[in-house]
């Protein structure tokens, strides 16, 4: 029996197609896993999993929060970069905020389920609560002292141009940062008002806080993966104090930990200087 | 001569070519305008796709300006109007000066009378193919035929611009006339070969007017890209709206402006821009060059059947050249006298030059020029040698001499004059064999019985051909000689001119073997042929061009004609398809790299208003978003009027290698096409904004 | 400093590797004869590994294999719940499944599901891993029959698909990965069967560390430039990407076969020159996006980045800011799509530079073979314009540019700008834009990513925008079929137009098209013909953020 040429070359297609799953989808993914069982690799295999005690504590390549159940964090311990994945760090829900860089403009609600924060005032907050935490200054370009995006709608005269005749600061409801803009006086945002919609032309205002924030980039960023294992040297040390004061350490023990888990670039210039902070918190737990 | 204001001059000049076009005469720009207008009509506007979309929006920017007047939308509107115009402007500029030939060659038409052989007389108009007609001194040829019997000067001056007669007669290549031209003397009976409707004038006619010009390969190609970026444009330019929209929604502080209000991008700036990015440049001259191409050959008197040949003509890699009026002057000359032993070279010369006084052949003045040069032999005047008796050459006894007194001075072929002077001598037999070895042609002089030496006479290869066959090799085309002399001569005249190859003691079947033996290996050929036995080799070649003498088989098989018969124009030919696509492509190229400027001057003007940060890109710094839009739009027109000479001309073109070309015309249409908007549309731009409302 | 260093060693190392593995790929592909285990294939799927198709035959065999897999695919995700190792995830819907399927199949491997809650294993591995490979070699197989048109002489036929295909897995793309696969465990990526484990973490908190044989899905990810991750956050996850060198590997491999093909390329049309002519081309636009991306990146921009002080939102430690950005380029220039940062956070020119470098038409290398014959069209247009400048009908390699090929190659370039226009107006005029997750410009820009990732089958996007509504599924979907299959019937179509033809020598008069001229003049075309084409959309998006 001679087929139709156009469904022999289908069957011809998906005998071809099964031949592929067979080979490319199980032998050569199981043969791997099966690769994974050798000692020296299952470890690897299985996610680098930690062990203290009998008791698995976590992977060496997935961060953890160091909070507590309100998310306030727990002082002892170094802490992690800010995390969206899920309600942090959680490997079942990995995420990035997705923000965009003006991103600036929050939406004020009385429902908080309705309200949600710019990335500009989630920077802003957190630098001011790991300046609080860690006796910095957590002042930033663009941030109130309040810990919001610094950013007014102001509305001219003309639409873009003329004379302002009107201006709101957006992020907040209380004290505006500012009392005058350009001679107008400055009003605070009225939950679940759209001031760019009215007409107001959205401007972020630099502030006088200095070029180079004491709080570290990374310190008030969310990663990419929700689960960054690690943070920067620079926030590593502004750490250090706290972790010695609430740990009866010297400065120098704590300084030298951070070393030890500190990894450099590898080869010299790949990537950047790393500080695993689970390994960093193990070590500290042990070192007590 | 009713088709050429002048001769064009010969072409084979010593200094390398360039190809020249006609001068464009302002006044024809304005006596083409109705034409222009007339072309407006959107169902012959379709066929270029370009042009079709501007006209388009012309007519939408109207009804925009008539429902919600301003004064930008109104000069907007006119300028896209003038755009469409400056368009037709370009091709019936073209046309016209076609048309003016046409014109010239339908005065030649006259409703003739033909005497049909054995018949009645019939209008000329209803001759078949196959008739005999009978033409008398003093009438005209009714119809395209070849003379089956007799001999008659013609006067052909109606279509070739030669005022000199022509002989045409039965049988051999010389017999093929045309339709229009006049029998001077005698009488010839003609078949006609010709379809009715047909004829060799109404093709010219055709021709000229570009009336059922078919759009080339090259030309179709270059129209698609065209239609594809007119249409990736018009999508970038409509799917903007949306986007717009959206943008102005959000930024709600910005006010409504001429360009951009809720409702999205204006109607008139989105035209705008449309017609901006489009490549009107180059669709609006595309068939002005097509056009102007074709002119360029009619005005070299040559005749192209189709636009495909002339493009054919670009792509050439062999051309194939007969030795003889092509490569070298139609004809032997002296170069040398070599005496025998106990006769010096003077009393040689002298004879010589004494059998030649009264031989007014080419050969025979070349022999009495040598003499003069290397001896300073004076001429004498025949007339002052009274009892000189001239010998006239004769087909019968092969020499041609003089008889002074009881001097009998004989010159001639070897075998010839020694049998006259009864001598078999082994040293003259020597020489004549060096120098038909060396491809010279041995002319033995004897007086009475004494054999004095030998004239050797020799091909004489036209100056700056080397040159030019120079420049065709780094054009990458291939020279091959085609020629009846034996190997030996040929290699001598092939290694001399510099020719790639040559074909010695060819054959017409060898010549079709060599042409299809090239287009085998993927070449194309372009060969010169007038014999009924050249037919096969001109179809079968890329470029046939048959001269206009030749034969009607030949006229037919060949798909150009060159009223000049020069076969030289060859190569002329191949320069002109060359320019017609180089034109095309730079033009092309200045027309995509415009873009880059007006995409500067637009699209702030459409967004700053909504973005005041995008008046960053108003690297101009134009006064105001209409000025900048309008200065783009009527830049956009200007350039097409500015560009038709140029269009008309065909770009300059200097023979040189590929990689040259591209580097010179890159340099100059592409970086040009980038910086001349840039200054253009700054300039229009510091004049508009003086008009109120812009 | 460090960070032009990661890109100069890549750089380097793909130098080293052209002539190499051009040259193994070239072998691989035009071997002297078949392997036991390629012949068994044969026997198996019922081909006769000697037969020539003609262009169509070809481009019904690539269409039937892609329709029964995608057909396939789109069965196994909607029954994967019920299969082994499903790990108790819901059935995935319809026209998610749709999307993931067509996504998978076109090499495009864009998600609109997070694969550790969205997938059981089984399906990651026997559905979308072997698409992975198949997708590619796809690619590659019908970038080797466009180079067989090019380099044949009056024939009619391009080579058999299937063997092509078999070759191109078996021979390339499984002994690379199966060594990568092996580094990458080294590195530390998982590869196991494991449902996960749950740890209590230093607080006591309950953190559940997810598995799944990661590093054999990883190798191919990358080295077959499709994208799709095990995981949602793609290689920005330390378990797809834990070191800073796996980092560089991992880029490495998305522009090894790219980058090497005009290697092959060269050698079947029998000058090698022609290769490196085109790979220089790819590498001048690669090297400028690169520099760019890592520029705008590093420099900051936009209100955030300028308050936080560097542009390290939706960046890893590790990976650091040159490198994610290096990375961000890498994936768009080729159809990769994988991420090891999130673009939608990147400052508003370094954003979009990812969005730029698909708009291109991903020819810098662009996709495993789809970058090779969409830069060999191209050439091809640029051929013809410099073509007519030198006077000539234009040819390239002795092939004429006429009126058919200018056709199938104006159509090819008119496809992906179509898709991603139309539907990014579309998307504005229906309103489905309200999902972007952003305001503003920059909302823009997530609608004009998603349907330039899309339509150009790279599957990264401006994560922000949600795309798992129906609406979304079924225009991305098409955007990604009409992407990827219109242009490669194109391409195949003009591949049987250039093989019958028979090849002009070359003279004086030809242009060269290996000449530095002719290589700056295809970089000018690309940049010119095909990104301002979307610069009036830009300027609303990313280029109104970013002046503003």
């Amino acid at each position: 029996m001679r087929l139709p040429s156009w469904l022999s070359q289908h069957l011809a297609a998906l005998r071809a197609l099964l031949v592929f799953t067979v080979l490319l989808g199980l032998a050569y993914p199981l043969a791997f896993v099966a690769l994974g069982r050798v000692p020296g690799l299952d470890g690897k295999a299985d996610g680098s999993l930690i062990t203290v005690a009998d008791k698995t504590v976590g992977s060496s390549l997935i961060g953890q929060a160091y909070t507590d159940a309100d998310g306030n964090p727990i002082a002892k311990y170094f802490q992690s970069r800010p995390s969206a994945a899920g309600d942090g760090y959680d490997p079942t829900s990995t995420s990035a905020s997705n923000l965009g860089p003006n991103s600036v403009v929050d939406t004020l609600s009385d429902n908080p389920d309705d309200a949600s924060q710019s990335l500009l005032t989630q920077v802003c907050s957190r630098s001011l609560a790991i300046g609080k935490l860690e006796g910095v200054d957590g002042s930033r370009p663009f941030c109130t002292s309040d810990g919001v995006g610094a950013v007014l709608a102001v509305f001219y005269r003309d639409g873009l141009t003329g004379p302002v005749t009107r201006v709101v600061s957006v992020n907040q409801t209380g004290t505006p940062f500012l009392s005058t803009y350009d001679g107008v006086t400055v009003e605070p945002a009225k939950a679940g008002e759209d001031y760019q919609a009215l007409g107001g032309v959205i401007t972020p205002i630099r502030g006088d806080a200095p070029a180079h924030p004491v709080v570290p980039a990374d310190a008030v960023t969310a990663s990419a993966s929700g689960l960054d294992p690690d943070i920067s040297p620079a926030y590593a040390a502004l750490q250090v104090p706290r972790i010695a004061r609430e740990r009866g350490m010297t400065e120098a023990a704590v300084k030298a930990l951070v070393k030890d888990h500190t990894s450099d670039r590898a080869l010299g210039f790949l990537g950047e200087p790393a500080v695993n902070v689970l390994e960093l918190n193990l070590a500290l737990d042990q070192a007590k | 001569m009713t088709l050429l204001a002048e001769k064009p001059n010969p072409t084979t000049t010593s200094t390398p070519s360039v190809v020249r076009g006609g001068m464009l005469d302002p006044h024809q720009l304005w006596k083409s305008l109705p034409d222009a207008v007339r072309k407006l009509d959107p169902r012959t506007l379709w066929r270029n796709p370009v042009m079709f979309i501007v006209e388009v929006g012309a007519v939408f920017t109207t009804v925009l300006s008539i429902t919600d007047p301003s004064t930008l939308a109104w000069t907007i509107t006119v300028w896209l109007w003038l755009t469409v115009v400056f368009a037709n402007l370009a091709e019936a500029v073209a046309e016209g000066r076609g048309k003016a030939q046409a014109a010239a060659l339908r005065a030649v038409k006259q409703d003739t009378m033909a005497q049909i052989l054995d018949g009645g007389l019939v209008p000329a108009a209803q001759l078949k193919q196959g008739d005999l007609v009978v033409v008398v001194a003093g009438e005209i040829i009714p119809g395209d035929g070849d003379v089956v019997e007799g001999i008659a000067s013609v006067d052909e001056s109606a279509i070739t611009g030669e005022s000199a007669s022509v002989i045409r007669e039965s049988g051999g290549d010389r017999s093929a006339v045309t339709g229009g031209t006049k029998v001077l003397s005698d009488r010839i009976v003609v078949k006609i070969t010709q379809k009715p409707g047909e004829s060799f004038v109404d093709r010219m006619i055709a021709l000229v007017e570009g009336a059922n010009r078919q759009k080339t390969p090259n030309e179709i190609a270059l129209n698609i890209l065209l239609a594809a970026l007119t249409i990736i444009f018009l999508l970038s330019v409509v799917t903007l709206q949306p986007l717009a929209i959206f943008s102005k929604a959000w930024q709600a502080a910005a006010p409504d402006t001429q360009a951009i209000n809720g409702h999205g991008v204006t109607g008139i700036v989105l035209v705008s821009l449309i017609v901006c990015l489009i490549p009107t440049t180059i669709g609006a001259l595309l068939s002005a060059i097509g056009i102007a191409g074709m002119d360029r050959l009619v005005q070299r008197n040559v005749l192209a059947m189709s636009g495909r040949a002339v493009e054919a003509a670009g792509d050439v890699n062999t051309l194939l050249l007969d030795k003889t009026g092509t490569i070298t002057l139609g004809n032997r000359q002296a170069a040398e006298f070599v005496p025998v032993n106990g006769v010096s070279d003077r009393e040689l010369a002298d004879a010589a030059q004494l059998s030649s006084l009264a031989d007014e052949t080419p050969e025979g003045r070349s022999i009495v020029v040598l003499a003069k040069n290397e001896f300073g032999l004076r001429e004498r005047e025949p007339g002052l040698m009274a009892d000189a008796t001239f010998v006239p050459f004769t087909a019968q006894t092969r020499m041609s001499g003089v008889d002074i007194g009881d001097r009998q001075i004989r010159k001639g072929a070897a075998a010839a004059v020694l049998k006259w002077a009864r001598s078999d001598s082994d040293e003259v037999a020597e020489i004549v064999d060096g120098i038909s070895a060396s491809g010279g042609t041995p002319l033995v002089v004897a007086e009475n019985d004494r054999v004095l030496g030998v004239i050797h006479l020799k091909d004489v290869v036209k100056e700056g051909m080397r040159a030019r066959f120079d420049e065709m090799r780094k054009m990458g085309i291939r020279t091959v000689m085609i020629t009846g002399d034996n190997p030996r001569t040929a290699k001598a005249i092939a290694d001399e001119a510099g020719v790639d190859d040559f074909l010695a003691e060819a054959t017409p079947e060898d010549k079709l073997a060599y042409i299809r033996k090239e287009q085998e290996g993927g070449r194309l050929v372009a060969m010169t042929g007038d014999g009924t036995n050249d037919a096969p080799a001109l179809a079968q070649a890329d470029v046939g061009v048959a001269m206009n003498t030749g034969t009607s088989a030949a006229k037919e098989a060949g798909n150009m004609v060159d009223l000049d018969s020069d076969p030289t124009k060859l190569i002329e030919i191949v320069e002109i398809g060359k320019q017609l696509l180089i034109t095309r492509g730079a033009l092309t190229t200045f027309s995509i790299t415009n873009d880059i400027a007006k995409y500067f001057a637009i699209i702030p003007a459409m967004f700053a208003g909504v973005y005041p940060g995008l008046d960053t890109l108003n690297v101009m710094r134009l006064h105001s978003p209409g000025s900048a839009i309008l200065s783009a739009v009527i830049f956009n027109a200007l350039v097409i009027v500015a560009l038709i000479p140029l269009a008309l001309r065909g770009v300059r073109y200097r023979p040189s290698s590929a990689s040259a070309l591209l580097r010179r015309n890159l340099w100059i249409y592409g970086l040009g096409g980038v910086i001349a908007p840039f200054l253009g549309i700054k300039l229009i731009d510091l004049l508009v904004q003086f008009i109120p409302g812009i | 400093m460090v960070g032009w260093l990661f890109v100069i060693s890549l750089v380097l190392a793909l130098v080293a590797v052209y002539r190499p593995f051009g040259d193994y790929m070239y072998r691989a592909i035009n071997p002297k004869r078949n392997l036991r285990g390629e012949q068994l294939i044969y026997r198996l799927v019922g081909v006769d590994p000697k037969a020539q198709q003609t262009w169509g035959v070809y481009a019904r065999s690539v269409l039937a294999f892609s329709a029964v897999s995608i057909l396939f695919l789109y069965l196994f995700l909607r029954v994967q719940n019920k299969l082994w190792l499903a790990l108790g995830v819901p059935q995935m819907n319809t026209h998610v499944s749709w999307n993931t399927a067509v996504s998978f199949v076109t090499n495009t491997n864009w998600q609109a599901y997070a694969g550790e809650s969205a997938l059981g294993h089984l399906v990651q591995m026997a559905g979308l891993a072997v698409q992975n490979f198949v997708s590619a070699g796809v690619g590659i197989a019908v970038a080797v029959a466009l180079i067989r048109g090019f380099a044949g002489r009056k024939t009619e036929t391009l080579g058999n698909f299937w063997v092509d295909l078999t070759r191109i897995t078996l021979r390339v793309l499984l002994p690379i990965c199966v060594a990568a696969t092996l580094i990458f465990m080294i590195a530390g990526m998982v590869q196991n069967l494991s449902g996960g484990t749950d740890v209590t973490t230093l607080t006591g908190a309950t953190q559940h560390i997810t598995g799944g044989p990661v590093a054999s899905q990883e190798a191919i990810k990358e080295l077959g430039t499709n994208g799709g991750g095990f995981y949602n956050v793609n290689s920005a996850h330390p378990f797809e990407n834990p070191t800073t060198w796996t980092n560089w590997l991992q880029i490495f491999l998305i522009f090894l076969i790219p980058f090497s093909l005009p290697r092959v390329f060269g050698r079947m049309v029998g000058q090698n020159r022609q290769g490196y002519a085109i790979v220089a081309v790819m590498a001048v636009l690669a090297i400028a996006s690169i520099a760019l991306t890592v520029g705008f990146e590093v420099h900051g921009g936009g209100t955030v980045p300028q308050a936080v002080g560097s542009a390290m939102e939706g960046k890893e430690t590790r990976f650091g800011i040159p490198d994610s950005a290096t990375f961000a380029a890498a994936t768009t220039l080729t159809s990769t799509g994988a991420v090891n940062s999130f673009h939608d956070s990147y400052t508003p020119f370094g954003g979009m530079m990812p969005i730029v470098n698909m708009m291109l038409g991903e020819v810098a290398p662009g996709g495993v073979g789809s970058g090779l014959y969409g830069l060999l069209i191209l050439a091809t247009i640029t051929v013809f314009v410099a073509g007519l400048m030198v006077g000539r009908t234009p040819e390239y390699l002795g092939k004429k540019i006429g009126a058919r090929e200018m056709k199938l190659a104006s159509l090819y370039f008119l496809v992906t700008p179509a898709l991603v226009l139309i539907g990014a107006a579309a998307a504005f005029a229906t309103g489905n834009n309200s999902t972007a997750l952003n305001t503003g410009p920059h909302g823009l820009s997530e609608v004009l990513y998603a349907f330039t990732s899309a339509a150009n089958n790279n599957g990264s996007a401006f994560g922000g925008i949600t795309v798992n509504t129906p609406w979304w599924d079924t225009a991305l979907g098409l955007a990604m079929l009409l992407g990827r299959f219109l242009p490669l019937v194109l391409v195949l179509a003009l591949a049987g137009s250039l093989a019958r033809q028979k090849p002009t020598p070359e003279s004086e008069g030809t242009l060269p098209t290996h000449q530095p001229l002719f290589v700056g003049m295809v970089v000018g075309v690309t940049v010119v013909l095909v990104a301002l084409t979307f610069l009036p959309a830009l300027a609303l998006g990313p280029i109104a953020e970013g002046l503003s």
